[in-house]
């Protein structure tokens, strides 16, 4: 599992050397933003399935033809989509919180997923839209505290960025 | 190409093509151009094609447009729009590791012979921090062989998945198989990618001697159905296996009992019921494999109550831990699931389709005979999977009606399933 240490400390033993200042720094900029990244973890695990419905409902207004009695993408199929697989994006977001890097996200969610969305043609437009939402929707101090979000919403575009 | 999503976001082209051209600093919401350009891919049209043209030219530095621009190129590559190649071939050099992805996935899927493009997609396989899988299967379609000794060291590639498709490609320009047998080692990784990713790349090898291990390998059905399919009829076209040989391999997986899987985990203590109950909905079909063979290998008998109270609360509207609920009522021959998988053999949203197929093969395990009339109609539907399994269901429940009037089926399984069928049940009758 990647993190902002491990990855410090692999470099490091790779060219047998001590953590130099540089390293240290980015260390200890990680443990600076940690209480910040809790907090989002946190928040985000008791309110998951909340965050996960209103951002497919958000979808659904968006789009009304969904609710279109008959069509052959009926809203059930979409509502089923992006209600499990935002879950575990945002599960996986938690951890990344947790861990302090993007290495579960990259380990469990991402490597991998974009060959079998393309070979099975499976739209990514659902959660794009949805995690779109997810980030827009989070408000501070309401939610979490600004630092908090600030370190959420960097993940969420994150993921965005690598499923699209 | 499957068009079950074809129309998701019910938009037209002309509202696709609007928003595409939205400049992204005036764009309503951030996500629209993104599915704009996703859904002009089921557009092909000149109008269409410009657009998505004039979007991958858009080069405003923000994610919104970043993702609508790597989107554009993806579609141009699903329209095989050869009018786009110049604007993709521009995006090689890009900083954004997977617009140089999607430049390089959709310039496969266009086709080129130019070597100066070839050339430059290979010399991709030098810079660091590329998605080198998708380069590789790329150069292969396009059928480089050039590439051979700079694809060779990739091998060796810490990343299983790019290590698997290295040597599926060595092996098909050298036309050397010895190593082979490593890809197939990966489908029993304990990483859920690399036992899915391998499964590609023994397809592109036309390994045929990997179809048993592929039946074994602990991932969703659905893929190895696929991976199994496609190298049965490439096989099969060629004279290097039968249907007779395949069709077993396609019951088997279809049947899906987990005592048929070489599992990858396992647990250091007996789980409670709980546990078991969370682990249906784990992504890695290798996990959920494990909990539906320990749920079989050790019943409780609370087991079918909390599957039942799962599927209330969450399992209806998910569709991995939706079809391990079906499958386990009929492994554990639970009659008063009957209603249920009736409920789910008519279930036609598409992501339930597999559920459809094992909630028949759980109809004929429970061996209820009102279950024919329904498991005859599901048989004579238009999905060649539910086709199968509602005749297998079927002969569990001594019916052998439907396999005489699917003699002729359009799909080439369910076809020799019907014709190997019918003489045998025959002959059982006469004796």
């Amino acid at each position: 599992m990647k993190s902002v240490v491990t990855t410090v400390i692999a470099a490091a033993d790779a060219a047998g050397r001590f953590p130099s200042t540089s390293d240290l720094e980015s260390v200890q900029g990680s443990l600076q933003r940690a209480a910040a990244r809790m907090e989002a973890a946190e928040k985000l695990s008791g309110n998951l399935d909340n965050v996960a419905k209103e951002a497919y409902d958000a979808c659904i207004a968006k789009y009304p033809y969904l609710n279109n009695a008959g069509e052959a993408n009926s809203t059930d199929t979409f509502k089923a989509k992006c209600m499990r697989d935002v879950k575990h994006y945002m599960r996986l977001i938690s951890y990344s919180l947790i861990v302090g890097g993007t290495g579960p996200l990259d380990e469990w969610g991402i490597a991998g997923q974009r060959e079998v969305y393309r070979a099975l043609n499976l739209p990514t437009g659902p959660y794009v839209a949805a995690l779109s939402f997810a980030r827009n929707r989070g408000c501070a101090p309401r939610d979490m505290s600004a630092q908090a979000l600030t370190e959420y919403n960097a993940l969420v575009d994150y993921v965005i960025n690598s499923l699209s | 190409m499957d068009k079950r999503f074809a129309n998701i976001f019910g938009l037209t082209e002309e509202q696709s093509i609007a928003l595409l051209d939205t400049p992204p600093e005036q764009a309503g919401d951030e996500s629209e151009r993104y599915v704009a350009a996703s859904q002009l891919a089921n557009y092909p049209s000149e109008a269409s094609i410009d657009a998505l043209i004039r979007a991958v030219n858009v080069t405003y530095d923000s994610l919104d447009n970043r993702i609508a621009r790597r989107k554009s190129v993806e579609s141009l590559g699903k329209l095989k729009a050869t009018k786009g190649i110049d604007a993709i071939r521009g995006c090689l050099s890009d900083e954004d590791r997977y617009t140089v992805e999607a430049a390089v996935w959709a310039i496969g899927e266009i086709g080129t012979d130019n070597t100066e493009i070839l050339e430059e997609i290979t010399q991709l396989l030098a810079k660091p921090n590329q998605t080198y899988r998708v380069i590789i299967h790329t150069l292969v379609k396009l059928n480089y062989g050039a590439a051979v000794d700079r694809v060779r060291p990739f091998m060796d590639h810490e990343n299983e998945p790019t290590a698997s498709a290295a040597i599926s490609t060595v092996c098909l320009f050298a036309q050397d198989f010895s190593q082979i047998d490593r890809v197939v080692s990966f489908l029993q990784s304990d990483n859920v990618d690399a036992r899915r990713a391998c499964l590609e790349d023994l397809i592109n090898s036309r390994y045929y001697a990997a179809i048993p291990a592929i039946a074994r390998c602990p991932i969703s059905l659905m893929f190895r159905l696929r991976a199994v399919r496609t190298l049965a009829e490439n096989g099969i076209a060629s004279g290097n296996l039968t249907v007779e040989q395949v069709l077993p391999v396609i019951e088997q997986i279809l049947l899906d009992h987990p005592k048929d899987l070489e599992l990858v985990h396992e647990y250091d203590q007996p789980p409670a019921l709980e546990f078991l109950i969370q682990e249906l909905y784990h992504t890695d079909f290798g996990r959920t494999y494990l909990a539906t063979k320990t749920f079989i290998d050790h019943p409780i008998d609370a087991a079918p109550e909390a599957l039942f109270a799962t599927y209330e609360a969450e399992a209806h509207n998910d569709y991995g831990a939706h079809y391990h609920v079906m499958k386990l009522m009929g492994w554990l021959h639970h009659q008063p699931a009957y209603d249920l998988l009736i409920d789910a053999l008519d279930n036609t949203s598409p992501q339930f389709m597999k559920s459809r197929a094992g909630a028949a093969l759980s109809l004929g395990e429970l061996g209820d005979q009102r279950a024919i009339a329904p498991l005859q109609t599901s048989a004579q539907s238009k999905i060649w999977m539910l086709q199968y399994a509602s005749l297998m269901a079927l002969e569990k429940l001594g019916d052998y009606s439907q396999h005489k009037l699917l003699l002729d089926a359009n799909d080439w399984a369910v076809k020799a399933k019907a014709n190997q069928t019918v003489p045998m049940a025959a002959n059982a009758h006469q004796a």
